[in-house]
Parts: structure tokens; sequence; C-alpha cells
């Protein structure tokens, strides 16, 4: 674990306005998360995880608030500069896989490396073709998502987060849509991953058992994130 | 990995649901490229037409009254390439053989077997026996002739001078030939030959050259060269061929050609020692005469008239020869004040040196008006009746004159009063012939009798100083030809070789842009198949939101994949065009076809075949693709514009489907009260007016009350969103109100409805109507009640009696007619009957002052008097704006809007290139156009300036009347009897008016069944907002469900809020376009709106409601309650 932070939170809000006045979702938010760590952050439904999720990933902004990410303050970023953040330097994992049914296992993993280029280098090839090796699926390269189980196409999206070595993985309720023994593998590999690719992980989950393989866990509680672990 | 590889992958995953847009992007392709590919048929079936009349003619060469030697054209460019052949071109008549048919304005072309060779296939029925004739196919048609049958053949005699000219015989104008239909030419037979570019084929009889010759008193004449030339090799551009060809032409017809071919012949006197110059035509041409005294200076100039009266004090001599001349005749310093007189005249009127002798003499107007005129001149000297003086050859031979034996044998058409011939001017004349009693100078001759026939009578060139002998006559002789030869340019004779093959191609390229007007016919049809494209794509696109969000989340930028969905609707685009150029290839054909039924008086009846050249269906493609990626790119403009946490939201299809925000206060409402106030007030202003300008109004009150009735719909909506009427809630009145939830989506599709139903309903406003105020001076007919043509030139005044006489028309018959007669020179039909662009479009000649307060003016270039407009042809009254009157070379012209604009692609102040009679350059210029008349087709210009441009363009060959209405049949059948010589063929100018008009009505009907088309297919966009508003609505119709409902009461909620918007959207474009068309619908003897047009409506009624049921269906069907738990 490195003693710079990779990412920070200062006094991050969330606010939406509705016909009763402003909602507040999250309030006053700061953090500190160093790179190679591994954060759960849990609480009930509609406590604002996968709001704060978003507004790490810059899926979403926040009303108030400085986030910064590698020593840039994203908060200050046009849409475009936000998109490629997205598309270097943060992986997601979401509930469901979000795979692209048209593409192959293999396709979908190497999709974002065309954000930036018309078609994907050798070494993105065999990064992707490594990785799926990695977590097992290195028959299914040229299976579509409708051909995988849910655990497989979980691990696909864990992938093709990866993909462009991104310094930060998030994921949101990435067991959520999974049998018991399919969530424990992927969790225990979400675990690995965060390790071997020496990927800051940060997992908005209800599951404690998931939530107890990280590192520290935070609980987010009235818009606000109280240290658990 | 490629991004084409994604795009690729996303359209064959996802092509079930482009199937749609795919059709949608065919059905505009083929449209769009079978609109092109009727512009290429229409300009194909043009040029082959175009080729048909001509054969292998390249060159053209019409001397109209100007005879030549048929050997001539033999002579020149004959190589096993190119050829010539001449012959004898006239207007005629033709009377079947019972006299139960006739065809006016027939071509009678006197050929020989050289004409055949121009022929693209050689003609099955060989030589033309001499009483035979071949008869084109339209003409065959027109008399229901056969072969074998005998038809009566009337043509113009062929006069030596001009019948306009005073002296010209009018007796024997016509000739009559009884002759048997030998064979019928097919088109591959040159049976439309024609020098015109005229998709219509005009009426040919082909007669032995000889035979007309014959006939019309042309003795070994022709009128018209052609050339021809095979063109297997040809890999040059024509217009490089035709300036070749015509430089070669020009340039051997110089070489070959004779004085004989210029209607000129020397006479040697070896008497006086001369050799003269002279002419069967009586005048010498002003080229002639030129070029005759620029190769001999000496040569001295001649010219002899025929006067009236020779008077002294009460002593009179009539109808004598009084020569104008030059040193040594007349002495050179002898006053222009001064005459001499021969011992005979002297003797007669008892006058001396330095009494006072008065000359009366006809001075020729136009047509053959004749102005009595009277100069006095003081007697400087008698002469005696001896040589040189006493030289009957100064007298040109005038026809019926020059040989007569006694002054009673005299036969000119001049009013001679007989009774005044004395016996001893019988006496002079039996002795002395018309050798001239009195001599003046050349300027006074050239003053007083110069018309535009010519000047001067004769050109003399003595002998050289001391040659005497039959050689030196002979060398003179020979040298005098070489020179005239040599200096004269055949083409001031009208020896000018046209390149008629270049021309006719020109014409049919240039001509009305079809491709371009069934684009614009096609407008909906394409517009709503760009709709369906759009609407499709961007459901499909609604329906993988996911997908979009995901993209989003992994770092792809909303532009770049806007870009990827772009890309693959370009290929899906792609796709569509190609299958739609193959459906172009149909559209064309069926567009074809309905102009060759439905619509055949758009084309003026002509023939039209499929023409499709690859370049224009690649052309269709690319621009069909082009169209369709533009529409995709504006239909994804706001696409990939929610953020990815929405997208990727479950359910999301709901979650970003909020309710348009309604405004507080509409301002709907207030834009609908004050349109409505404009559309009633302009309503009201137009039934007060009531005039020409009543259309306008009332088109534009029905756009208002359109506006207006949309404006109404959108407060009504916006009432909608926020009416809360628990006590009144019904399952209707629910789908009703979901009618507001998407504001702007729903009124766009009103919107939509409305304006197509609109243009569709309301172009019947512009239907032109030939009877509207018909009687009236300002319409399209200037107030005239018969429009007339005839075959042969009329050269007598019919307004006056003696002209009247002349055809044998009893007064009573014509009682309170009036003629307005006008001069044709033929040319291009300017008229939006002809297909062709008119490149040299046909000039009538019209005293202006005859045409003051007739027809109504739709433009006039500035300068021109805006309350007598005509007056703009008088030279000297037209002033345009920097204060200049025309150039000496101009000719203010006057036509028709629609013939300027489209038929001659011109606009006022513009000017159209013209040759003269002689050959000289001359411009018309636009100066005033007139408003839907029947003038179309055709430029006005002066009478004085077309007899000035065209001298031999004898008499008058169309005829503007003024009848009474309730006696035009009778009047039209008597003058047609009178005057079927002449081939007078009547009409009345309202049906005249009818057949122009029938062109734009006929557009305009073509526009309404295509428009109705594409309103049909923009019927189905409502299907397709049907299912959009139900996929973004699932959740909530799943929980009615849920609660109750039943599948049934579903469907019908659905149906309702889109049929409300379906005939909200109908009824008002059909409403406010009925008030558009209310100028039509009262206008005396005015057609409803045609029942296809209220079948095509009630189609789109029906379509739409099977439409929004069938997506109501489609998008309902499955396990709704799915969504829910989706929820």
């Amino acid at each position: 674990m490195s003693s710079q932070p990779l990412l920070l939170l200062d006094g991050v809000a969330k606010e939406y306005g509705t016909a009763a006045g402003p909602l507040r979702i999250l309030e006053n938010i700061s953090l500190h998360v160093g790179r190679g760590e591994s954060l759960a952050i849990i609480g009930p439904s509609g406590s604002g995880k996968s709001t704060l999720l978003q507004i790490l990933g810059t899926l979403d902004h926040a009303t108030r608030g400085r986030v910064t990410l590698a020593g840039e303050d994203i908060t200050s970023l046009d849409e475009r500069q936000l998109a490629a953040v997205r598309n270097r330097q943060i992986g997601f994992v979401f509930q469901s896989h979000h795979l692209l049914p048209q593409c192959t296992v293999l396709e979908n993993v190497l999709v974002p490396t065309l954000a930036t280029r018309s078609a994907t280098t050798t070494a993105a090839q065999q990064r992707a073709l490594r990785l799926l090796a990695r977590v097992g699926l290195q028959d299914r390269l040229d299976h579509r998502p409708s051909q995988l189980s849910g655990g497989e196409r979980q691990r696909v999206a864990v992938v093709r987060a990866l993909i462009n070595q991104p310094q930060i993985l998030l994921a949101d309720e990435p067991t959520g849509a999974l049998d018991h023994a399919s969530a424990v593998n992927l969790g225990q590999l979400l675990i690995e991953l965060n390790r071997e690719e020496d990927v800051t992980l940060i997992v908005v989950t209800h599951s404690l058992e998931l939530a107890g393989k990280m590192q520290r866990v935070l609980r987010l509680e009235d818009g606000r994130l109280v240290e658990m672990k | 990995m490629t991004r084409t590889t994604l795009i690729l992958r996303s359209l064959r995953f996802h092509a079930r649901t482009h199937l749609g847009t795919l059709l949608g992007a065919a059905i505009g392709a083929a449209v769009l490229t079978g609109a092109l590919l009727v512009g290429d048929s229409v300009r194909g079936s043009l040029r082959e037409t175009a080729l048909a009349r001509l054969g292998k003619t390249h060159l053209a060469a019409a001397t109209g009254d100007r005879l030549f030697r048929p050997a001539l054209a033999r002579e020149i460019l004959s190589s096993s390439e190119t050829f010539s052949t001449a012959a004898l071109a006239l207007p005629a008549t033709v009377n079947n053989g019972d006299g139960s048919a006739r065809a006016n304005r027939v071509q009678a072309l006197g050929v020989d077997s050289g004409f055949w060779k121009l022929s693209g296939q050689p003609p099955c029925f060989g030589e033309i026996p001499a009483d035979g004739v071949v008869l084109n196919a339209p003409l065959a048609a027109q008399l229901r002739a056969k072969v074998g049958d005998s038809v009566l053949l009337r043509v113009s005699r062929i006069s030596q001078i001009s019948r306009d000219a005073p002296l010209a015989s009018q007796d024997n104008a016509t000739a009559a030939l009884r002759l048997k239909v030998h064979a019928i030419a097919t088109d591959a037979e040159l049976g439309r030959f024609s020098l015109q570019a005229n998709q219509v084929a005009p009426f040919n009889a082909f007669v032995p050259l000889e035979q007309l010759q014959r006939a019309a008193g042309g003795a070994n004449g022709a009128n018209l060269i052609l050339v021809g030339r095979e063109s297997k090799d040809d890999t040059k551009p024509i217009a490089v061929t035709s300036k070749a060809l015509a430089k070669d032409a020009a340039q051997q017809l110089r070489t070959f050609w004779k004085l004989a071919d210029a209607q000129l012949e020397l006479r040697v006197d070896i008497t006086n020692g001369f050799i003269e110059l002279r002419t069967p035509r009586i005048f010498l041409d002003l080229p002639v005469v030129a070029a005759a005294t620029n190769a001999f200076p000496s040569a001295r100039l001649i010219q002899t008239y025929f006067v009236n009266e020779l008077r002294a004090g009460n002593r009179t001599a009539p109808y004598s020869m009084v020569t104008a001349a030059a040193s040594p005749l007349v002495p050179a310093e002898m006053r222009d004040d001064e005459i001499l007189l021969n011992q005979w005249l002297a003797d007669d009127l008892r006058a001396a040196p330095g009494d006072t002798v008065a000359l009366r003499y006809f001075s020729v107007g136009t047509a053959r008006t004749l102005e009595e005129r009277t100069n006095t001149f003081r007697v400087r000297a008698v002469v005696p009746l001896e040589l040189p003086y006493a030289d009957r050859a100064l007298m040109p031979d005038f026809p019926g004159v020059a040989k007569a034996e006694s002054t009673r044998d005299w036969d000119a058409s001049l009013p001679i009063q007989a009774g005044r011939i004395r016996a001893q001017d019988d006496r002079y004349w039996k002795e002395w012939r018309g050798t001239p009693k009195a001599f003046v100078t050349l300027a006074v001759g050239e003053k007083l009798w110069s018309n535009r026939f010519g000047t001067h009578t004769a050109v003399r060139f003595p002998l050289p100083v001391g040659a005497t002998g039959t050689n030196a006559f002979a060398a003179l002789r020979d040298d005098v030809e070489a020179k005239l030869l040599a200096t004269l340019d055949p083409a001031s004779l009208g020896f000018r070789f046209e390149p008629v093959r270049e021309q006719a191609v020109a014409a049919s390229a240039q001509g009305q842009d079809f491709g371009g007007l069934f684009i614009g016919f096609s407008f909906f049809l394409i517009a709503a198949a760009l709709l369906l494209v759009a609407l499709l794509f961007q459901l499909g696109v609604e329906r993988r939101s996911r997908e979009v969000g995901t993209l989003l989340a992994l770092g792809f930028t909303p532009a770049q994949i806007r870009r990827l969905l772009l890309g693959e609707g370009a290929a899906i685009a792609l796709l569509g065009a190609l299958l739609g150029a193959a459906g172009g290839v149909w559209y064309a054909r069926a567009m074809l076809h309905g102009l060759s039924t439905l619509w055949s008086e758009a084309v003026g009846g002509a023939a039209l075949r499929y023409h499709g050249a690859t370049g224009t269906l690649a052309l269709g493609v690319v621009a069909s693709v082009m169209a369709a990626v533009a529409t995709l790119w504006f239909a994804l403009r706001k696409q990939v514009g929610q953020p990815a946490r929405e997208l990727l939201a479950e359910g999301n299809v709901e979650s970003h489907a909020t309710v348009d925000g309604a405004p507080k206060r509409s301002r709907g409402f207030v834009i609908g009260v004050v349109t409505l106030l404009l559309a009633l007030t302009l309503s009201g202003w137009a039934f007060a007016a009531a005039d020409v300008a009543a259309a306008g109004i009332f088109f534009g009150a029905g756009a208002l009350l359109l506006t207006s009735s949309l404006a109404f719909t959108a407060a009504w909506l916006t009432r909608l969103a926020r009416v809360s009427a628990a006590a009144r809630l019904s399952l209707v009145s629910m789908g009703v109100r979901n009618a507001a939830r998407r504001r702007r989506r729903s009124l766009a599709t009103a919107a939509m409805l409305a304006c197509g139903s609109f243009l569709v309903v309301s172009v019947g406003a512009f239907r032109l109507d030939e009877n509207a105020d018909a009687g009236s001076r300002a319409s399209g007919t200037g107030g005239f009640t018969l429009l007339g043509e005839s075959a042969l030139p009329v050269v007598h005044d019919l307004n006056t009696p003696s002209g009247r006489d002349f055809f044998g028309l009893d007064a009573k018959s014509i009682e309170a007619v009036s003629f307005v007669s006008l001069r044709v020179r033929d040319g291009d039909d300017a008229s939006c009957l002809n297909l062709n662009r008119a490149q040299r479009p046909r000039l009538l000649g019209v005293k202006p002052a005859a045409m003051e307060g007739r027809f109504t003016f739709a433009k006039l270039a500035d300068g021109v008097p805006e309350k007598s407009p005509w007056k703009a042809l008088n030279r000297g009254e037209f002033y345009p704006m920097h204060g200049q009157p025309l150039a000496v070379d101009e000719v203010a012209a006057i036509g028709d809007a629609a013939s300027i604009q489209w038929a001659l692609g011109k606009k006022l102040g513009d000017t159209i290139e013209f040759t003269d009679e002689r050959g000289g350059a001359f411009k018309v210029r636009l100066v005033a156009s007139l408003a839907g008349s029947v003038l179309q087709g055709s430029l006005l210009i002066d009478e004085a300036e077309f007899a000035r441009r065209f001298p031999s363009e004898a008499g008058y060959r169309m005829f503007l009347m003024d009848a009474p209405s309730n006696r035009a049949a009778d009047v039209s059948a008597a003058l047609t009897r009178a005057l079927s010589d002449v081939g007078l063929e009547l009409a009345p100018a309202t049906r005249r008016l009818a057949e122009l008009n029938a062109v734009q009505n006929t557009y305009l009907s073509t526009f309404q069944v295509l428009g109705g088309l594409g309103l049909l297919l923009g019927s189905a966009g409502l299907g397709v907002l049907v299912l959009r508003n139900v996929l973004e609505r699932r959740g909530e119709l799943a929980l009615l469900l849920a609660i109750g409902f039943r599948a049934r009461a579903l469907r019908r909620l659905v149906v309702s809020e889109h049929a409300v918007l379906l005939l909200i959207g109908l009824a008002t474009g059909v409403g406010a376009a009925l008030v558009a068309v209310l100028p039509v619908w009262f206008k005396p003897g005015a057609q409803p709106p045609p029942l296809s047009l209220w079948l095509t409506l009630g189609a789109v009624l029906v379509a739409g409601l099977v439409w929004t049921w069938g997506a109501t269906m489609l998008a309902l069907r499955g396990n709704l309650l799915d969504a829910l738990r989706s929820e």
C-alpha cells in the first residue's frame, strides 16, 4: 500500500432538487483511498452507496466538494476528459454484467480499448487472453454472453473492467445477481485481482461476507461515511 | 477488434430491429432514385425523338422563299462519310379523298432519293411515284388515310417576290395536287422529320421533288439543304463535329454556289456597253448591292419605281415608270428636287424646263398597306426618247406587268384604276413598254422608294474604258460573277448552316427537368420514408439504452457512441439504398406509365420510354445514403444524452421518460387567437377583394388557420397536462390525457399529419381555370374569343371589306368580329407543352397598339411604362434603368412568364440571339412577361421590327379574334370554311388556355397523388410513435393490468390516445386547406376536389388507425407483468 492517496474525497455532498426542497443523499463525505487498497462500502438501501460509487466513477457529479484521482481534481473536468478518465483509470463492474450481446467474450473484453483507437493492439489482445485465462474463461473466448452462466458473465465483466489497466476498480453489487457459490468465487477473484493487478478495489455491497474480505469497510448511513474496519 | 467489427456485430445482432429502418431507407431510396430515373427517361426519350426526327442530319440551311439549284446541295460535302441533299419544304394543307378529314399546318417536303439516305433505316417503300405521296403516321391518322387512298395536297405557290409586296399577284397563291398515298413513313423512316425541337410529331407529306417544284411553280428549285453524316465511329463531342462540319459546308458552299443560287442574273447589254445585275425578286438584297459596289466602285445603281401619276398643272399621265439613277443617266450636278422628263412625257404634260411636276406614288407599309404620297420636282431638262434614256430594260420584271402586251393585260395587284389609262398610254406601252418616262437622282429614289424588300432594282457594270468586243463582255461577265460570288456572304442570303443535331441534343438535354420535378412531387413520399427511418432507428437505439450506458461507463464519449450508431445507420442506409435502387427502376417505370396515361397532359403526349443510366443509379444511391445518414444524424443528435447511470439502471426506459414540462401559461392559446383573427380578417378581405389576388389571400388565410389550429392543440395539450378531473375520469379520457404526457412528441405528430394533409389538399388552390373571367381583357385569353393559325399566310387585312371580300366572307357571318393579325417566324414552341428547352423560340410580329389593354402582365422590366406595357415593343419607347434606349441590334419582346422562366430558362432583361433573314445577328430583349396567357410558346415583337428582320415572311399566320361569345361557333365555322385554302384552324381561346393550364394542373394532380401516398406512408410513423410511447410506459401499463384492468381495456386506452392525435392532425390540415381552396370552389363551373383526394385522405385515416392498433398489439404482447417485476 502506498502512502500517497490514490483517491481523495473532500467534503463531497450530493443533493437532488425536489418539489419539497433539496433531497440530501450525501453530506460532507471525506475519504482517502491508497493505491492497491481494497475497500467495501456497505449500508442500507437508499443510503446513497451507488450514488457515491457513481461520483467516484465520474458517472455522476457531486453537488459540492472535491474528488481527486491520482492527484487530479476530477470535479473540474469536462465530459470528454471524464470519459478519458473512465476509460484509462477506472474499471467498472455492475450488478448486471452489461455485456454487449452482439459481441463474443473476447470482443466484449476488448471493447474499452476502442474508445481511444479504432482498432485494438496486439498487446491489448494478449492481455485480454491472459486475463480471461486467469479467470478460467480461456475456452469461452468465442462464446456470446447468452451462452455463459451468470458467474461467467460477471467474470467477463471483471476482465473487461481491467483491460485498460485501470488504477481503480469500482464494483457495484457485483455479486448481487449471483447464487451464493458464484458470489463467493467472484468475491475471491476480485480480491486476488486486486492484489495481482495492483488495482485499488472499491466495492459497494450488501454482502457482509464480501465486505469482510476487503481491507477496509465503511458504512454509509444518513449521508455520512463511518469507518467500520 | 475494430470499431467496424463492433458496428458489424451490432448490425447482425439487431438485424430484426433494423428491418423497419432498412425498409424505410429502401423506400426513400427507391423514390429518390426513381425520380432521378424519370428525369433520365424523359431526357432519353426526348433525345431519341430528336434523333428520330433528324435521322443522320447534322446541319440544315433553310433559305425560305429563295430557291437554289438542288444540284448545289449534291456538290457540297460529298464523301463516304458526309453527304448533302436538297429539299423543297412548303407549308400545306391536306384533305382526305372525300374531304371528310383535313389536316392544316402540314409540312410538304419535296424530296429525292438523297433525302432518304438521312434515314436511320432505309425506307421500305422505295421511290415515290410521280403521283404518289408518303404520309407520316400522325398525318395518316388525322386523315384516316391508308396506302392506296387519294388525298388532296394544297401548297403555297412559290412567289418570286414576297406576297406582301404590293405588286405580287394574289391569284393562284396556292396549288392543289391530288396524290395517291404510296406509303406511311414510320419514325425510323424519317416520318417525324422536322427542324423544330418538339416532342410532338409534325404532319409530314413527302412528295417527289420535281412534282412539288412543278406544282408550286418553283421550277428546279429547292429551299432546304440538309447535311448528313454517318456516325458509326463518332468519338468527338457533337458540338465539335457540328462546328467542323458547318465550317466545311460553308466553305464548300462558297466554292460551288452560283449567282443563280442567289436568284441573281447577269444581263449583257452590248448596245449600251455594260453588264447588268438584276433579280426576279425585283429588288436586290442590300448585301448584294453592297458586295457589288465594294467589288466594283464604278458600278451604277438603278432604281425604277412604278408611280401612280405625273402631273404638270392640270395635265396628268397615269401609271408610269420613273428611274432613279446617278451619272451618266442623270447629270451629276442635278439637284434632288429636279427631274428629267422624256420627250413623250414632256409633250404629254406640255411641260418644259423650269415647270413644276408633281409625282404621286405608293409608299409600302407593313403588310400590303399602301400609302399614296406626292412629291414635286422642277423640270431640269427634257431628254430625247432614245438611248440611254429609251431603255426599256430599266424596268424590272414586275410580275403580271413586264410581259403584258397591252396595259389592259396588266395583272398587277396594285389598285390600278383602268379607266384612267388613256389610249396614248397604251400606245406608249405597246411601243416602249416600261421605258421610264422620268428620271430623278438616286438619292431621291433611295429616300422615297426604299422598302423592306430592298432599294435598287439593278446594278450596271460598264465595260472598262477602251475595251470592246464580245470577248471584253465575256471577260467582264466572268469578272463580275467571280467577284460577286467571292464578296457576297451566302449566309447573308439565308444560306446559313444551323447545327440542328447539336441544337436538338441540347434542347432535349436542357429540357424540363423531370428528375427535379418528380423529386418535388415525391417530396412527401421521401420525407415520410426518412421520417420512418429516423423514428424506427431512434426506437431501436432507445431499446439499446443499456448498451449505450455500458459504453459510456467504459469511457466512450457520447459523440463516439453516436458515431458508432451512425456507422450502423449508414450501413443500413447503404443497404437500403442498394435495394432502393432496384425499387427505383420500378418506381420510375410506374411514373412513366403515369405520364403516358393518367398524367399525359403534363408531357404534351410525348412517348416516354425507360432510359436509366448507371451513373444516375449511382447518384441515386449516393444521394439516398446521404439523405438517410443526414436524417439519422439529426435523429441521433439528442440521443445518448442521458447519463450512463440512468441508462444502466434497470427499467431505465421508463426512468428517463419524464413528462415534458408543461408551462403554467399557454402561449399556444395566445398564438391561436391571434392567428385565428388574422385568418378571419384575411378571408373577409379576400371575399371583398374578389380579384385575381384572392387565391393567394385565401391560401394565406388557410395557412394561418392551420397555425391557429395547431396552436390551440398545443394549448389544449398543456391544459390536459395540468387538469385534474377525478370525477370525470374514464378510460378514454385517460388515454386522451396521456397524449399530453409527451406534449412535444404528440404535437409534432399531429402537426406532421396536419401540414401534410393541408399541403396535399390545398395545392388545389393553384389549379388554373381557363374559364375564369375569360371574357375580360385582363384574363389569360386577353378577352379574345377565338384563336386561329393558318398553314399558309394571309396577306390581306381581315378587318377591311377588301380583305373580307377576297375570302368571300359575307358581312353578316362575321358581324362584330375583329382580328388582331400576327406575323409568324417559325421557331421552337416555348410553351410548357414542349418538354425540350426552346433554343430559338417562335417570334410573333404584332402591332403593339392592337394589344393595348390586353392580358395581365406578370412582370415589367425597369423603364417599361406600367400603364401601357405593350408600348415597350416600340423602338424608342423602352428606356431601361440606365435611361438608354435599346441598342441598334436589339429588339424588345414580350412573352408569357412561363415561357420565359421554364421553356427558355430566362428572366426579364435577358436577351436571346437570333439571326435575321440576311444572316445578321440580333438580340431579342425580354422586357415584360404576361401572366398565364394563350400566347405562351412565342415571343412577341413589334410588327415593324419583324418585317425589317424577316421581310420575306409574308402575311399573317396567327389571329386573335374578338367575336360575340354566343356566336363563336358560327363565326368559327364561317371563317374556317372561307379560309380553308390557307388552312385556317380556329379554336376557342379558352380551349388553348386549357391545354396550357393542363400542364400545371396535371403537375398538381401528380403532387396530390404522390403526396397522398407519402401521407399514407407517413401514417406508419404513428405506429412507431405508439411503440415508443408504450415501451416507455410498459411498467405503468403492467401496473394497470396488475390492479385489475383487462388487456383489452389497455389497448383501448393506448389506441384512443393516438387516434385523437390522428384525428386532430387530419381534421386541422383538411379544414385549413378547405379554406385555402375556397376561391376555386366559388368559381363558375368549379370542380370539387377529386374523389381520389378524399379517398386518399380516408385511406390515411384508416391506415393511421390500423398502424396504431397494430403497434398497440405489438407493444402490449407478451407478459406485461414482467415489466412490473423489473420495476
